[in-house]
């Protein structure tokens, strides 16, 4: 090779560079495709017909179980983002699950809003407050977040014992409307369907996230997955702009289903919001694996059917 | 709020830097750059240009403070005094992200492949820098966010194929040679569309054939109008395909010649290259005896 070899036009050459379709491209996109296609496809029909199906055979105590596992399946859905996908180790998903039941309940039982209606203020309250946690917290690292993330659940659980004219302190919110329109199914009926369809609909939300250019994003800062902020950041990731958004994005995930269960349950306490709520939806995000999405079922699926098998108390129980 | 008064901030220092100052019409410019941490000083008042289209090659010894370098360009490191200028916009008063949106691309000297990624998602993520598709509209599947990831698909299907890896597109990172592992996280640089290349020691770890093919490459890239720094341990294949030479030792610039100026200065080569000139006339390194 010679010793130099200036360039005296730069770019003149810049068709060497420019941008040329591969012959494999559609041999690689039709590989990819059937990937997805065959594992999730057939996942996907077989829990839709069970979860269709199960009101048909299943009694109440079954149906319960299901319940259960459907609303512990969208919060750790949305660890799932948080943690598997981007990498931050958060243990405050009780919180969000609470301040999303909470705030469906006030808002229908002390300011008359419709169910539906508080519903989504409530995932827009959660997600705010969530937004300003995680522009504050998110700037800490690795496992100081995990440690402050859970300390929210305490100052969650004071604030609403001390809150009484707002949350009932110990006592809690009873009374509260179900989302079921009056007299077309039965409300238990109503609100197992309501919720699948709801987790699936997150599910199919977060699929489409995990394998796209924000999904991609979100790795880049994941440590356990071989990435980190540095990389990130010469790749173009605003780091902290992702990280705040899939924080408040997990908590407004945690608030759909807090207000899901305040309004099928129908009274509110803060003990179920503790940190043991928060532990083990971080549990079931472990056990079910964090690659996807689709752990969130499987770990919720697990845990709740082992917690059954031993005798647990069930969150609907109270 | 915070982002966006920084991005606020980023686009007025940008645009200060356009028209506020004038500037001699350099690509890169360094200007009187140093960097300590603590009572080190890593990197000592250094003055650099490196023009539009040249390969730059910054060697030294080790603790020269030549990765510190890169990632002062690249905004990973803060300065404690002095200028950063690419293309008449200041770089060091914006954050790292905005400087590769800038079309400054840094590969590392470890690669950093996701693991979790294949080949191809690895080198679309290098396509993330000019995207926007946000949360909601690839959630939901818009129009817009299909539209782009059929696009990023196809442009990282095109950088691969241009290394030359196409075929191993959907294979993990871990089924790569260390070679291949490299030219990935080349093409995923690539796939950013850069205008200037910070490489880390781009042929470390790799054969003589492997390096012989890198460099091939970097020719390639830098005919296609790419500028290329490049940090590197291995003198003499650096020197064989730089148009320009910065000697760093103990953070401070000793040398910024042509090749063959170094090539001819014994006093550089014996102090820094690690070989002597031959009474032929010729270059001769120690590790070659």
């Amino acid at each position: 090779m010679p010793a130099s070899r200036a360039v005296e036009q730069p770019g003149k050459n810049m068709k060497i560079l420019k941008h040329t379709p591969v012959p494999i491209l559609g041999q690689v996109k039709k590989t990819i495709e059937l990937r997805r296609t065959k594992v999730e496809h057939l996942i996907m029909a077989l829990v839709v017909v069970l979860f269709l199906t199960m009101p048909l055979f299943a009694g109440p105590y079954p149906l319960a179980i299901m319940m259960d596992i459907g609303f512990y399946a969208i919060v750790t859905m949305g660890l799932i983002l948080l943690m598997g996908q981007a990498g931050q180790l958060s243990l405050g998903q009780a919180v969000f699950f609470g301040l999303g039941a909470y705030s469906s309940a006030i808002l229908t039982t002390q300011h008359h809003l419709a169910p539906w209606l508080a519903l989504m203020l409530a995932a827009i309250i959660t997600g705010s407050i969530a937004a300003g946690i995680g522009r504050a917290v998110l700037r800490l690292r690795g496992i100081i977040v995990s440690g402050v993330t859970l300390v929210l659940n305490l100052i969650f659980f004071y604030l609403v014992l001390s809150l009484v004219d707002l949350t009932g302190g110990a006592n809690g919110i009873i009374n509260i409307p179900s989302l079921s329109p009056v007299g077309v199914i039965p409300d238990s009926l109503f609100d197992y369907y309501f919720l699948w369809i709801v987790a699936f609909l997150l599910l199919a939300f977060s699929l489409n996230l995990v394998n796209s250019r924000t999904g991609r994003a979100l790795r880049t800062m994941n440590i356990l997955a071989g990435g980190g902020e540095e990389t990130a950041q010469v790749l173009g990731v605003n780091v902290m702009k992702y990280k705040v958004q899939v924080f408040t994005l997990s908590a407004v995930y945690a608030s759909i289903a807090g207000s899901i269960y305040a309004h099928h349950i129908g009274c509110i306490e803060p003990e179920i919001f503790g940190a043991h709520l928060s532990l083990l939806v971080a549990i079931m995000a472990i056990v079910g694996g964090m690659a996807s999405p689709w752990g969130a079922f499987l770990g919720a699926g697990l845990l709740t059917g082992l917690t059954e098998l031993l005798g647990g108390v069930r969150v609907g129980s109270g | 709020m915070r982002d966006y008064l920084n991005w606020a901030k980023d686009i007025l220092i940008s645009a200060r830097g356009q028209g506020g100052e004038a500037r001699d019409g350099s690509f890169l410019e360094l200007k009187n750059v140093s960097v300590s941490f603590g009572r080190l000083t890593a990197v000592d008042q250094v003055n650099l240009v490196i023009r539009q289209g040249d390969i730059a090659a910054i060697i030294g010894p080790n603790g020269a403070g030549k990765t510190t370098m890169l990632k002062l360009i690249s905004g990973l490191l803060p300065l404690s005094q002095g200028e950063i200028w690419f293309k008449q916009r200041r770089l060091d008063k914006i954050s790292p992200h905005h400087i590769a949106s800038l079309g400054v691309t840094q590969v590392f000297q470890d690669i950093q492949l996701f693991s979790n990624m294949s080949i191809l998602e690895n080198v679309m993520v290098g396509c993330h820098v000019w995207t926007d598709a946000g949360f909601l509209s690839t959630g939901l599947k818009l129009p817009h966010a299909k539209a782009e990831e059929k696009e990023i698909m196809e442009r990282a299907m095109s950088k691969l194929s241009l290394v030359g890896l196409e075929q191993k597109a959907l294979a993990p990172p871990a089924n790569l040679s260390w070679s291949e592992q490299k030219i990935s996280g080349l093409a995923r640089a690539l796939a950013a569309e850069p205008d200037l290349l910070l490489l880390d020691e781009p042929y470390g770890g790799l054969m003589t054939s492997e390096i012989e093919k890198l460099s091939q490459l970097l020719l390639k890239l830098q005919q296609g109008g790419i500028t290329i720094l490049m940090v590197e341990q291995r003198t003499d294949e650096a020197l064989e395909i730089a148009n320009q030479v910065i000697i760093l030792d103990s953070g401070a610039k000793v040398a910024d010649a042509a090749p063959s100026e170094i090539q001819s200065n014994e006093h550089l080569i014996a102090t820094y290259l690690g070989g002597r000139i031959t009474e032929g006339g010729k270059l001769h390194y120690a590790a070659s005896e």
